[in-house]
């Protein structure tokens, strides 16, 4: 760990080892993965996790580089936030045509966890699993470590000579294939470069954008804009298929949800809820969280929406196309419902539809808006400074038509992986094999990257500079938080070279961006942003004014026939954890369970009991196997053969599948896992079409986290609608759930807020409690709010140094995840009500794990914590069997070693651990700790500034906690009647998991409530 | 006068006319004649278990506990209940030894010593389970209260610790039991005894042993205090085995009724055990004499008694599960009878509650094969019934959502049957170089050695009427 | 008849009877006849010969007792050290001192403490282990562990005059009397 910058030669001499080492060379040369199964079976498991280190002795020096260019320290700390030793760099992180604002927690020189950043609209401080997981995606060593051609290794700059011969002709026919992208900065050199090629084409392609919506705008208003919801303005929202609160769903899912929950944050009677009706055909998390919830076969949505346009026609002006409109959804009786509440609740509803849908749909989402006088209130509607005016569904199908013809010698790709992503019927590789020379950037050697001659490897973002707008507008810089691990390039720096043939620095690239955006002293203004993370002069993209277009009937009309067959259908939908396929070899996003199915390192197709039962496939699992059946499903245009998966909720007829699975060549954790549904899309039925479902007479081993589904009518989750609550405010309590009080308790004693005296059922001891002197720590966790997203999961994972065990170990049981989240079906399984619950350590006041363990492993701390001991733990896992929550996590192998230490640079893996926690080893139980690492950090420091004992509510967060989007976690010290957690813990609606058995929990939660429309109950 | 009931005298101990030299000659004749062939082949096919055993605990410590089946709800699995099982049937021998011995059983003379040492070796396999099923074998010593690097001691609270002591003194006291019995039994041998090494082996064991009389008086004093405090401890052992489940609080382990349910089960498949083996030996070591159908019959007797206990104490959680209205215990019942674990119980229910009943019989219980079957199935019900408390209630116990499935791996199954390569091959051991039954108290149990029944003039054997109570003298 | 010409000092004179019955009556004689140092051998304990030979009662209660408090006090003062007073901890919010559950070793340690009374106080009492005995030179005591009845009266008894001894064995209807010689 000798010297601190970026040494050449040390770069060259690691390069001379990477060619000289034969396993890299044997992984990146061959064409198909040995075995694509690896991790199916438990021995290569620990192959898998040996690979994710397998390759070159680089990460050796590059763990002690720092950035060559001055970053800034986030030094300022806003109100509530002490921030720890390490130090913390704004940045943020680019995913589509937006950024989100992030914190970057940053020890010894490199990143290891990423927050939100509190002063960034588009986050608050709280983060999405995409963002948690980044740091993962960092340090994936299977990233692609050096340009290639044709296969061969080169150098960027072989590189860059090659471009400056190359483009030095630049009336080359060259067409660029970008990924989306709010660069003002790639802007600026985007318009350099069609000005410097006049013959060069440039199109963007993402296999799941908002684009249909945009083009809604188009339709309606003749303009291409961005539609912006703001969930805490509305009093209902109607959701059409559209799964705003999930990453997958939204590109603002962050602030969406944290929007979302503003308005149903109840902590009195008083307090008011909106009210969310979401009409969907698989069962979403925004599904989940609905008041009034109707499932419907895709088509059927898009033909309600038209239903509910016509019906509504009747009563609000500036729908006339719809007036003499009619489908088979008229006169369904939810909407007469809405069109009841939309009129009721004018220019305070949203509607909204899933991307995926026409933009004919989108339109006539936009047409309700305007016409209900939603926009400019709760919706608003905005132009993008960056956005070409054009349809890039369709000029990108073109360009790869005309690339078929032959019409382009050059094409670029940057970014994006069309050979995997793009419709089946465009037949991308085939398109491009005619074009004479092809270029990819990308961050895996891909499906692209081997279809072209030229690979560059392109920097994370965490390596490189660069800048954006986050979805509401405002600017960002990205700014790099380590030297790139691999020497990758980002796209600018890669445009420049194109444009100069010379590698040139993203940092100046940058700077001359923002050197006509900043006013005023540049270097001052530079860094003010660097160091906030935001330009907050910038205070978003202006709203645009907008009116329905002349001619909108005649052009909208024609659209709105609808196709509803008695057919199964097939939705095709990004992956919750994967996305588009992008993520896949992200090991976190891999393990964490999907947030309905609770499924993980695979893809299923959903569907309804009934229609499983249709299939002659069994509606209900068998407990005591892995084993679930498989469909073959055909269009015609492609066929695959997935596990069968019946989702309770599930729109009969309908099928859905997630995309992003089934990759080969990218990297050891995504290579065979799952199925490549791309090959069912086409660019006429992106989104939903029928297809020929059949049985096939195979099982397939599915690790699902969650095998019983029901609750079982017992009372974890307690939940009411609000009027129930106004009616009687303490309906969660164990006396009005089960009508009589906890045998042998002290009424009194459980109603005082003095949490020493809250009392259980009568006890044979004299309890010993946390002395007062001490903060008495504890967690409450507002079910109302919480949506099951599962970032908890993530940011826990992240902060504590969990292993990924891999399918196998799931699939026996043995995940690790310090925090789960429950999920609960209720009512009859073809609409059933869902529930989410986080459960992490419920760290019990009389905590039984703690007497049965024969060598006091784990005990009591002065503050409260039910502690583990790891190098005391001889592993007998009595403990875990006598928590009657099941919240501890067994090391049944040497995870963590197989983890990190195994591969030729475990350092790369490595350095994406927490220095402040402890690797747990072989044998030993492991368990949520309350993030004691943060909480004695800030005991520390309050120690050293004020002397008290007692840290400052707030000061202490907890990695779930930090992340949650929803406030769903709230965690302080019990003694500070004040703080936060107790005001929750005093609110009517605390109640604890298991009162009757007296082992008094920490964790309490705060009871489920739902909004539904008094009439339809 | 009508009579009220029948006089039935006490059948002999020893069938056949011996006397004391011939009895003596019968049973350690076995150890002194040269080893038959039969022996060494199944001593042979034990060893190969044994390997099993060693092998597969060598896999386990080099690999992890991971090639077990446990899982997130169910950490124990069947390392637990064979451990669980292995100490039930190690309960038979300082049962007979003990309890049998205080109550004046004198039939139990015939099997004690053979009872004793399946104990002992039932104990050796029992005590392996708990060592090895700990995720970090190698500290396993922490557990006893020695000063360590840490400054720590042991939890006391924990039921683990307490199985830790009672399993180890149960143990100890078995074998210093077994062994003051046997002290006078190598005097015998090695004083019938030809070669020179079993001599000086023998008269080691012995410890000088002349059978004085003034010696005699101190070792009975012994014997009986011995007697006296294994028998609270023979209790005490699984009721504290059942604390490790009854001091939880898991539904279905969190019962008050374990200690005495487990303790009558234990006695259950330790009678089981002693029989299968005993049917076997008599056979084979032509010991029908010493080992009557008498005795079977009357071990069948406990079996069937200590067989309805435990199937009462099956009803009785049921009924206390609906009784105390606690939907966790009711539900945990109701899932073990219907749920997915519901075929290991109805094994359960069959082998331990049904077959047992047979025994009412007479003529079944003096059935010596119909009794060794019936022995092997109550041992398999025992394994049972410890894997549906076990596993049941682990895997489907207070959040639905934690439910789960466990599944035995091969390293489960290999490691218990090794269990038994250990087992027979130390049993094996003593058949051969032990008097299988304890020679001096058989004697001592023989008529002949009653000084009443020798004539007073001459002093020769002449024993004497049986005694007829009063009330009914006419009715014999 | 010769004594006096063996070299090796002489440790008593054994005699053996047919049956326990006539172990207890010669026992009996012997008793009446104030010898003190004398012995009976048998293969098995024989009811009733404790009070022909008017013996003692066993001291070997005493010592278990002793023991017993010993394993019931030391387990109770181990606990309460490694519980309350070394590194007391909370567990489970139990009180420290919790009783209740320190029971099972406290009992487990009192019996196992008894029992090594019982079994290493009895052998104390016997003298054993003493593997080597006059006895053993005569053959014919081998079938004392078999089925054969012995008396043995020592030379240390102060009345020993081996022709006494003689005739009262042979008169109570011994046979085989032998003198037995310390083979040291």
């Amino acid at each position: 760990m000798s010297d601190q910058k970026t040494n050449d030669t040390t770069y060259w001499k690691s390069l001379n080892e990477l060619a000289k080492n034969k396993e890299y060379q044997k992984y990146a040369e061959r064409e198909f993965p040995e075995d694509a199964s690896e991790l199916t079976d438990q021995v290569s498991r620990r192959s898998f996790l040996r690979v994710m280190g397998a390759s070159i002795a680089l990460a050796g020096f590059a763990s002690c580089r720092k950035p060559m260019q001055k970053i800034l320290p986030y030094s300022r700390q806003p109100e509530e936030q002490v921030l720890g030793v390490p130090n913390f760099y704004a940045t943020s992180m680019p995913f589509q045509d937006t950024v989100a604002g992030l914190l970057i927690e940053n020890s010894e020189g490199r990143p290891s966890k990423v927050e939100g950043n509190e002063q960034h609209p588009s986050t608050r401080g709280k983060t999405s699993i995409y963002h948690q997981a980044a740091i993962l995606g960092m340090y994936d060593p299977d990233r692609s470590r050096n340009p290639q051609l044709a296969g061969e290794q080169v150098s960027y700059s072989d590189f860059a000579e090659f471009a400056a011969s190359h483009f030095a002709e630049t009336d080359r026919n060259i067409l660029f294939i970008s990924d989306a992208s709010s660069s003002p900065t790639r802007h600026r050199l985007k318009t350099d470069i069609q000005s410097r090629f006049p013959n060069s084409q440039w199109v963007t392609h993402e296999p799941f954008s908002d684009d249909n919506r945009v083009e809604g705008t188009n339709l309606a208003f003749g303009q291409r804009l961005r539609t912006v919801n703001h969930f805490d303005e509305a009093n209902i929202v109607v959701s059409f298929d559209d799964d705003f609160m999930t990453p997958s769903g939204h590109k603002n899912s962050v602030e969406a949800a944290w929007q979302f929950s503003m308005a149903r944050n109840v902590n009195a009677v008083e307090d008011t809820m909106s009210r969310l009706y979401s009409i969907e055909n698989s069962y979403s998390i925004t599904g989940s969280m609905a008041d009034h919830r109707l499932r419907l076969k895709s088509s059927e949505i898009e033909a309600m929406i038209f239903a509910l346009a016509a019906r509504l026609s009747q009563d609000l002006n500036g729908l006339d196309a719809y007036t003499d409109y009619s489908n088979s959804m008229s006169g369904h009786e939810m909407v007469e419902t809405l069109a009841g509440e939309l009129i009721a609740n004018r220019s305070n509803t949203i509607l909204t539809a899933g991307t995926g849908y026409s933009p004919a749909v989108h339109a006539t989402i936009s047409a309700l808006n305007s016409a209900l006088g939603n926009i400019g209130t709760t919706v608003t509607l905005h132009n993008l400074p960056f956005r070409d005016n054009v349809d890039n569904t369709t000029a990108f199908a073109e360009a790869v038509s005309q690339a078929q013809a032959g019409a382009f010698d050059t094409v670029v790709i940057l970014g994006t992986n069309p050979v995997f992503t793009a419709a089946a019927d465009l037949q991308f590789a085939d398109a491009i094999s005619n074009v004479e020379t092809k270029i990819h950037l990308s961050e895996y050697v891909d499906e692209t990257s081997r279809a072209c001659d030229w690979h560059v490897n392109q920097a994370h973002f965490m390596e490189a500079w660069g800048d954006g707008y986050a979805y509401t507008g405002q600017r960002s810089i990205i700014q790099p938080q380590i030297a790139p691990l691999f020497e990758g390039v980002s796209d600018i720096e890669l445009l420049h070279t194109i444009l100069t043939g010379e590698s040139g620095s993203g940092y100046d690239l940058v700077q001359n961006t923002w050197r006509n955006v900043l006013s005023g002293n540049f270097e001052r203004e530079w860094e003010r942003v660097l160091h906030d993370g935001i330009d907050d002069n910038s205070d978003g993209f202006s709203n645009a004014s907008v009116s329905i277009q002349s001619g909108f009937a005649s052009q909208i009309i024609p659209m709105l026939e609808t196709s509803i067959t008695d057919r199964i259908e097939i939705t095709i939908k990004p992956d919750p954890t994967l996305f588009d396929g992008r993520y896949a070899n992200n090991g976190w996003l891999q393990e964490l369970p999907d947030p309905m199915t609770k499924i993980t390192w695979d893809n299923v197709a959903l569907m309804s009991p009934s229609t499983a039962r249709s299939l002659g496939l069994p509606a209900e699992r068998d407990f005591a196997s892995d084993e679930v059946p498989m469909v073959r499903i055909d269009t015609g245009d492609g066929a695959i053969e997935i596990a069968a998966w019946v989702q309770p909720g599930h729109a009969d007829d309908s099928i859905t599948l997630y995309a992003g699975y089934g990759r080969n060549t990218i990297g050891r954790v995504a290579d065979g896992v799952g199925v490549n549904i791309y090959p069912l899309r086409t660019t006429g039925a992106p989104y939903y079409r029928t297809a020929d479902i059949s049985a096939v007479d195979r099982m397939y081993e599915i690790a699902c986290t969650q095998d019983h589904n029901s609750i079982e009518g017992r009372d974890m989750v307690r939940a009411a609608t609000l009027d129930e609550y106004r009616e009687n405010p303490n309906f969660s309590t164990y006396e009005s759930v089960h009508g009589y009080e906890v045998p042998g308790i002290d009424a009194a004693e459980r109603e005082s807020d003095d949490y020493l005296a809250k009392g259980g059922p009568i006890s044979l001891f004299d309890e010993q409690y946390g002395p007062d002197y001490q903060p008495q720590w504890g967690m409450a966790i507002d079910l109302n709010t919480c949506f099951g997203c599962g970032v908890c999961t993530i940011a826990c994972q992240a902060e504590n140094n969990i292993p990924v065990v891999g399918k196998r170990e799931v699939s026996r049981r043995r995940i690790m995840h310090w925090i789960r989240t429950d999920r609960y079906y209720e009512g009859d399984e073809d609409n059933p009500g869902v529930y989410h619950q986080p459960v992490p350590c419920m760290h019990c006041e009389l905590a039984p794990c703690e007497q049965v363990c024969p060598v006091a492993a784990t005990v009591h701390s002065e503050d409260g914590m039910n502690q583990m001991t790891y190098n005391r733990c001889i592993g007998t896992r009595y403990c875990a069997n006598n928590c009657p929550f099941k919240v501890r996590r067994f090391n049944f192998f040497n995870y963590s070693d197989e983890y990190l230490t195994t591969g030729d640079d475990p350092e790369i893996i490595q350095m994406a651990m927490n220095p402040e926690v402890t690797i747990r080893f072989r044998g030993v139980m492991e368990k949520c700790s309350y993030c004691v690492q943060r909480v004695n950090r800030a005991k520390i420091e309050t120690r050293k500034a004020t002397g008290s004992r007692k840290p400052e509510d707030g000061t202490v967060k907890t990695a779930c906690q930090q992340a949650c989007p929803a406030n769903a976690i709230s965690f302080g010290d019990l003694t500070d009647r004040n703080s936060v957690v107790s005001q929750h813990k005093m609110n009517e609606r605390n109640y604890v998991m298991l009162e009757e058995i007296n082992v008094r929990p920490r964790t309490s939660y705060l009871a489920k409530l739902r909004n539904p429309n008094p009439e339809l109950s | 006068m009508s009579k009220t009931y029948e006089y039935v005298p006490e059948p002999a101990l020893v069938k056949g006319n011996h006397d004391f030299s011939s009895i003596n000659s019968l049973i350690t004749d076995i150890n002194l004649r040269p080893t038959p062939k039969g022996w060494y082949i199944a001593f042979g096919l034990s060893n190969l278990l044994l390997f099993v055993l060693l092998g597969s605990i060598a896999y386990l410590i080099w690999e992890g506990t991971g090639i077990w089946g446990l899982n997130q709800p169910v950490g124990w699995g069947w390392a637990i209940i064979n451990f669980v099982w292995w100490v039930g049937i190690g309960h038979a021998g300082t049962l007979i030894s003990a309890i049998l011995f205080l109550f004046r059983q004198d039939w139990r003379t015939a099997i004690n010593r053979f009872a004793e040492a399946m104990t002992i070796f039932a104990v050796m396999c029992a005590g392996i389970f708990p060592a090895i099923h700990v995720g970090r074998i190698w500290v396993i010593y922490w557990v006893f209260p020695i000063p360590n690097s840490m400054v720590m001691w042991p939890n006391f609270n924990s039921p683990l610790l307490w199985d830790v002591f009672a399993v180890s003194t149960y143990f100890t006291v078995s074998l210093l039991f077994w062994y003051v019995g046997l002290v006078p039994d190598f005097a015998t041998l090695r004083d019938r005894i030809k070669s020179k090494v079993g001599k000086m082996v023998y008269g080691v064991a012995a410890l000088g042993w002349r059978g004085s009389n003034r010696h005699w008086w101190n070792y009975e004093k012994a014997y009986m205090i011995l007697a006296g405090l294994a028998t609270p401890l023979v209790l005490s052992v699984h009721t504290i085995v059942s604390f490790d489940f009854a001091v939880s609080i898991i539904p279905g382990w969190h019962t008050t009724i374990f200690p005495p349910y487990f303790v009558a089960g234990a006695v259950f498949s330790g009678f089981a055990m002693v029989l299968t083996l005993m049917i076997i030996c008599r056979k084979i070591y032509g010991l029908e004499d010493i080992m009557t159908v008498d005795h079977i019959e009357k071990m069948n007797l406990i079996i069937l008694v200590t067989g309805s206990m435990v199937g009462f104490a099956y009803l009785m959680e049921f009924f206390i599960a609906w009784y105390s209205q606690v939907e966790y215990e009711k539900a945990i019942f109701i899932i073990r009878a219907t749920g997915p674990y519901a075929w290991a119980y109805w094994i359960m229910i069959s082998c331990n509650v049904i077959s047992p009943q047979f025994f009412w019989s007479k003529k079944l219980r003096r059935n010596v094969t119909f009794t060794f079957i019936i022995s092997i199935v109550v041992n398999i019900g025992m394994w049972f019934e410890r894997f549906v408390i076990t596993v049941t209630s682990l895997s489907t116990d207070y959040l639905p959502s934690s439910w789960g499935y466990f599944s035995p791996t091969i390293w489960d199954v290999l490691t218990y049957v090794g269990t038994f390569g250990l087992f027979f091959t130390f049993f094996l051991l003593f058949l051969r170089f032990m008097p299988m039954v304890a020679v001096a108290e058989i004697k001592g149990a023989m008529p002949q050695a009653d000084p009443h029944n020798y004539d007073p003039e001459t002093g020769d054997y002449s024993p004497q009427e049986i005694e007829i109570p009063e009330p009914n003298k006419e009715s014999v | 008849m010769s004594t006096e010409t063996s070299d090796k000092k002489i440790y008593g004179i054994l005699a053996e009877v047919r049956n326990p019955k006539e172990l207890i009556d010669i026992a009996r004689t012997v008793n009446k006849n104030g010898y003190k140092k004398y012995d009976t051998f048998s293969p098995f304990p024989i009811h009733g010969i404790d009070k022909a030979m008017s013996l003692q009662k066993s001291k070997l209660g005493w010592i278990v007792l002793s023991h017993g408090l010993i394993g019931l006090t030391g387990a109770l003062a181990m606990i309460y050290f490694m519980m309350v007073v070394d590194y007391p901890l909370n567990i489970s919010g139990k009180s420290l001192m919790n009783i209740p559950a320190w029971i099972p070793v406290t009992f487990e340690l009192t019996i196992l403490l008894s029992a090594f009374g019982a079994v290493f106080g009895m052998f104390f009492l016997n003298g054993l282990p003493k593997l080597n005995h006059p006895l053993f030179t005569s053959e014919n005591f081998k079938k004392a562990t078999n089925d054969g009845f012995f008396i043995c009266i020592e030379a240390e008894d102060p009345q020993f005059e081996p022709e006494k001894v003689h005739h009262l064995l042979s008169d109570a209807g011994a046979t085989n009397i032998e003198e037995i010689r310390d083979d040291t």
